[in-house]
């Protein structure tokens, strides 16, 4: 398969997320620049202007009416995906590390970095209240005072929010209330990644332990673990097959030798039921720091620390690989 | 005149009788006793049993004549004064006046006495008197030894199982140890091509690494305090040896002696950084000086174990087991000493000295103990010399740096010596480097065949690094058999059966490997293993491991699995992974012939040994196939009770999405709108006319 290349940043992507039809790739990056792009040629559609600082988060509504971005410029922004036009601005004293719609995207939830002295904190805004908006008033904060929140996703309902931290763990915490529902430690180092399954049944995880494991989204049930020896930095589920994707590598910063491996680090292909890998993509010149399913499962894109994003589309043989049982 | 007699003389008239009477009055009762009065002098009143405790009875004593007595003597007060200040001493003579053979000895105080014993006993002074020396008092424990037998203790048997275990696998499977979890974890697999099997695993059994015994028997562990060895099928601990520090060892090869090496505990009088232990027994045999930083071991043993030997200043120091004494009581000086190392094969040191004034450098092979030069080699304008022996002491290496007269360039020779020819002939083999450059050809590696009559070499600078493989022929010639050029590699690994082997460019490059067959020099296969530190062959030369070690390199930690034909079998990866060591194995039981007759039916073997292969493949594949088949059966019922929550819950999605229906791509399709949007393919300039 000949991957389609989006050359529109100029550093590291930190996120990309598909719409819930699939046409529209959001990429975002540490040039303070958020994309769109047409996922079936490349061709970007535009671009969001306004960050100052590296954005680190992106989500659509279901609608594909607004886009949701959250910077180190400590600030989240909401936007017209369609014009492009900023519609609201959401000040926050810490970098907004992740950020995302809820089921019906009347509900925005973004958490806060631990930094200078501020917490991580979790907040809720209604959007059907724009006086929240207005004020700058969330009707929900709840402060994580043990470990950051590193990752997070709305639940199937949009009752609570799955949140992946800095230590391991991962929480539920209720949308209503702030309360943690359910805890579980699986992972051993840092979440770097949450993804939902298509039908949000499922959440997939990225650990720096080397790890992701596949959870239950509602009993947080530990499913499946996909083992690798390199830290991973984002994983995904097939809408429709048994298969599930992760990349990884390391930072530049922290690898005190340089590797001369070029074009080598690669997407990796778990089967999610047998647990093992069945087939990688090359193509990255740096770590790949973001993977995302087409929400038809036709196709899988790639955002790397090299500032590239790579679309793929599968061969039919990808469809027909079966592992003998 | 005559002398008189002395005659009694008549009584003097005026002298007066009556002196004063100087003894004491009848009734005169002493008050001061003797201890009062002079106490510090009682004190040392010779008394009868003192002195006897510092008293030595030497035996083996030369018996000489009364005209070498004084020799003696002194010789005697030369060795014996060591200790303390001798202040008796008496050589008892026999009827014909030449002395019995034993004397004693008196010391100032007991602890010289015990000091002697320590220290003199079992001293050769020459080959036909090594002196027995005891204390003068242990005869009278030994003659007072009490007429009724009294059963000892019986002490209980360590019963530490069958020590060679691990050899009756019955699927021949080797072991290897593994450290990895940056040394908090240390465990021994049962190596299996299809995955390894994991036989003893411990936290913390080591606090820096482990060594394996030459014959493979026991598992040396480090500890701030010593060294423990573990060993039989559970891997029980063995022994333990007590040296603080201890930071290197190394086996004799017969697995009798361990030496270790700490470089705390030396003193001037007391040489503790070296010590040999006699393992079976764990007593501590002789402790020396570290003199010089030199390479370790400091000490090389003799093939068989007999003897070891090292070298410092000059000087060369040969010691015999198990007496752990100098072999002849001296060392050897070698004025100039470099180098030396013993043959694998036979009691046979080659050393080399370099040029002086007039004197050529020149290499020499001595036979021990016999110390007879069996062979010596002049070389001239050398600048350095390193000795490569082959594993069975068949051929010596000497590659020869030297600087020809009138040239300014270094040139390398190497000096190839036929140790089982008669009178040692030696060969020459010149490494040419390219013949435009002034320098010479930089050898990178040498090592010879393992069992057979081949050298490999790699030499150049890189990225034009050759290996060149050599034969050595019974006909006196050197052949190059082949060249290979443009090579990544900067280590040679034979297989130690030979035949096989593989080049490696580790570390700086890159991990690259090349399987080489050596039997028509054809490359099997040329593999990479991403920055792999080490390459390790096991004990049969049927598998490599090759491996990136945490201490080499923070990511990818892993040992990874080949046949010897380059077929990558296993990758494991394992949490900071810092060493593997393959468990060496004892040499074959089986006499020669035995070995003959099991080659020539090979083929008979190998039909059983495929059926069996194959039928564990099968039994392999069947057993991944039941695992896969159940775990998706699992995975299957887990979804369909998740889809059925998530049917339940369509309503509330409804809702929450104001009666849009989302469940599927294609769910709302009436909802669609149709939008032509069109992208830019192609452009195509065709020109109109002229």
């Amino acid at each position: 398969m000949k991957p389609i290349l989006l050359q529109g940043h100029e550093r590291s992507i930190t996120q990309i997320k598909y719409n819930r039809e699939g046409d529209l790739l959001f990429t975002v990056a540490k040039d303070t620049v958020a994309n769109v792009w047409y996922s079936v040629n490349g061709e970007r559609l535009g671009t969001y202007n306004g960050h100052t600082g590296a954005v680190w988060c992106v989500d659509c509504d279901w609608d594909t009416k607004n886009v949701l971005t959250g910077s180190a410029d400590n600030s989240c922004r909401l936007w017209d995906c369609e014009t492009g036009k900023q519609l609201a601005m959401l000040n926050t004293s810490s970098a907004v590390r992740t950020c995302g719609f809820d089921f019906s995207g009347n509900i925005i939830m973004f958490s806060t970095d631990k930094q200078m002295g501020y917490q991580c904190y979790l907040n809720y805004f209604d959007l059907r209240d724009p006086q929240q908006i207005e004020d700058n008033q969330p009707y929900l904060t709840v402060p994580c005072a043990e470990s950051k929140i590193t990752s997070a996703v709305w639940g199937p309902l949009g009752e609570f929010v799955i949140a992946g931290h800095e230590n391991g763990e991962i929480n539920q915490f209720s949308a209503k209330s702030g309360e943690i529902l359910k805890k579980v430690k699986e992972h051993s180092k840092q979440i770097n990644d949450i993804q939902t399954s298509v039908d949000l049944t499922m959440v997939i995880t990225a650990s720096k332990d080397c790890s992701s494991k596949l959870f239950d989204s509602t009993t947080l049930d530990h499913i499946k673990t996909f083992k690798t020896e390199r830290p991973v930095n984002s994983a995904a589920i097939s809408p429709i097959m048994d298969h599930v994707v992760m990349g990884g590598g390391q930072e530049a910063m922290e690898v005190t030798t340089t590797s001369t491996r070029i074009g080598k680090f690669e997407a990796r292909f778990f089967h999610a039921a047998y647990e093992e890998e069945f087939g990688r993509v090359k193509g990255h010149f740096g770590p790949i720091n973001c993977v995302a399913f087409h929400p038809d499962g036709k196709s899988y894109s790639s955002g790397g620390e090299d500032g590239y994003t790579r679309i793929h589309y599968f061969d039919p043989q990808y469809f027909d690989f079966e592992l003998e049982a | 005149m005559n002398m008189h007699d002395t005659e009694d003389m008549p009584p003097d008239v005026d002298y007066d009788e009556d002196e004063p009477s100087f003894s004491d009055p009848e009734d005169f009762v002493d008050d001061i006793d003797d201890e009062e009065l002079l106490g510090d002098l009682l004190r040392e009143k010779p008394q009868e049993a003192d002195g006897i405790d510092s008293v030595i009875v030497v035996d083996n004593v030369p018996q000489v004549g009364p005209e070498r007595l004084e020799k003696l003597k002194n010789v005697i007060h030369k060795i014996f004064s060591k200790f303390g200040k001798i202040t008796n001493e008496f050589y008892p003579e026999g009827p014909d006046g030449s002395t019995k053979g034993y004397i004693f000895l008196e010391y100032g105080a007991p602890t010289q006495a015990l000091d002697a014993v320590k220290n003199a006993d079992g001293y050769k002074l020459d080959k036909q008197h090594t002196f027995r020396v005891n204390v003068f008092t242990d005869f009278d424990k030994y003659m007072n030894i009490c007429d009724e037998w009294e059963t000892p203790e019986k002490q209980p048997f360590k019963d530490f199982g069958n020590m060679r275990h691990w050899m009756e696998d019955p699927d021949c499977r080797d072991q290897y140890s593994v450290i990895y979890e940056s040394g908090e974890r240390t465990a021994i697999f049962n190596n299996d091509p299809k995955d390894p099997i994991v036989a003893e695993e411990r936290a913390r059994w080591t606090e820096t690494y482990v060594r394996w015994s030459p014959k493979g028997t026991y598992l040396a562990t480090f500890h701030q305090r010593g060294i423990a060895l573990w060993g039989g099928e559970k891997f029980k601990q063995i022994q333990r040896f007590s040296h603080q520090g201890v930071s290197l060892i190394d086996f004799s090869p017969c697995e009798r002696y361990v030496v270790t090496f700490s470089p705390l505990m030396d003193t001037k009088e007391d040489p503790q950084a070296i010590i040999i232990w006699d393992i079976l027994t764990g007593q501590k045999k002789r402790g020396f000086h570290c003199e010089s930083s030199a390479h370790w071991p400091i000490f090389k043993w003799s093939h068989d174990g007999k003897f070891f030997a090292r070298m410092t200043q000059d000087t060369l120091s040969i010691y015999e087991t198990p007496s752990m004494g100098l072999l002849d009581k001296k060392s050897l000086k070698i004025s100039g000493i470099k180098d030396f190392s013993w043959s694998p094969g036979d009691n046979i040191i080659a050393f080399w000295v370099p040029e002086d004034k007039d004197i050529p450098a020149r290499v020499t092979l001595m036979q021990l103990p016999s110390r007879q030069e069996i062979r010596v080699r002049n070389l001239f304008n050398v600048v350095d010399c390193k000795l490569h022996w082959q594993r069975q002491g068949d051929y010596l290496c000497v590659k020869v740096d030297r600087t020809p007269k009138g040239t300014q360039g270094v040139v390398t020779n190497f000096e190839i010596f036929r140790m089982r020819e008669k009178q040692v002939p030696v060969d020459v083999v010149e490494m040419k480097g390219d013949p435009e450059s002034k320098n010479a050809e930089s050898i990178i590696a040498f090592a010879w065949e393992p069992n057979g009559s081949k050298f490999a070499v790699l030499h150049g600078e890189s990225p034009r690094i050759n290996a060149s493989f050599y034969h050595v022929k019974n006909n006196g010639k050197i052949e190059l058999i082949k060249m290979f050029d443009k090579q990544q590699a900067n280590s040679i690994f034979w297989s130690p059966q030979g035949q096989f082997m593989v080049l490696a460019g580790l570390r700086s490059m890159n991990g690259a490997l090349a399987f080489v067959d050596t039997s028509d020099c054809t490359m099997m296969n040329i593999a990479e293993h991403y920055m792999a530190s080490d390459v390790e062959w096991d004990p049969t030369g049927r598998y490599v491991v090759t491996s990136v070690s945490w201490w080499s390199h923070k990511v990818d930690n892993a040992y990874w699995l080949w046949t010897f034909q380059g077929r990558l079998l296993q990758k494991n990866n394992k949490d900071r992974f810092c060493q593997l060591l393959w468990r060496p194995r004892p040499p074959t039981l089986l006499p020669l012939d035995a070995i003959k007759a099991i080659k020539k039916d090979l083929k008979k073997y190998s039909k059983i040994f495929e059926q069996k292969d194959r039928l564990s493949q099968s039994k392999a594949s069947k057993e991944l196939v039941d695992k896969r088949r159940s775990m998706m059966e699992d995975y299957r019922r887990y979804r369909e009770a998740a889809l059925l929550q998530h049917q339940e819950q369509k309503a509330a999605r409804l809702e929450l999405r104001g009666g849009v229906d989302t469940d599927e791509l294609d769910s709302n399709i009436d909802d669609w709108e149709e939008e032509t949007i069109e992208f830019f393919i192609n452009e195509e300039i065709i020109p109109l006319g002229e």
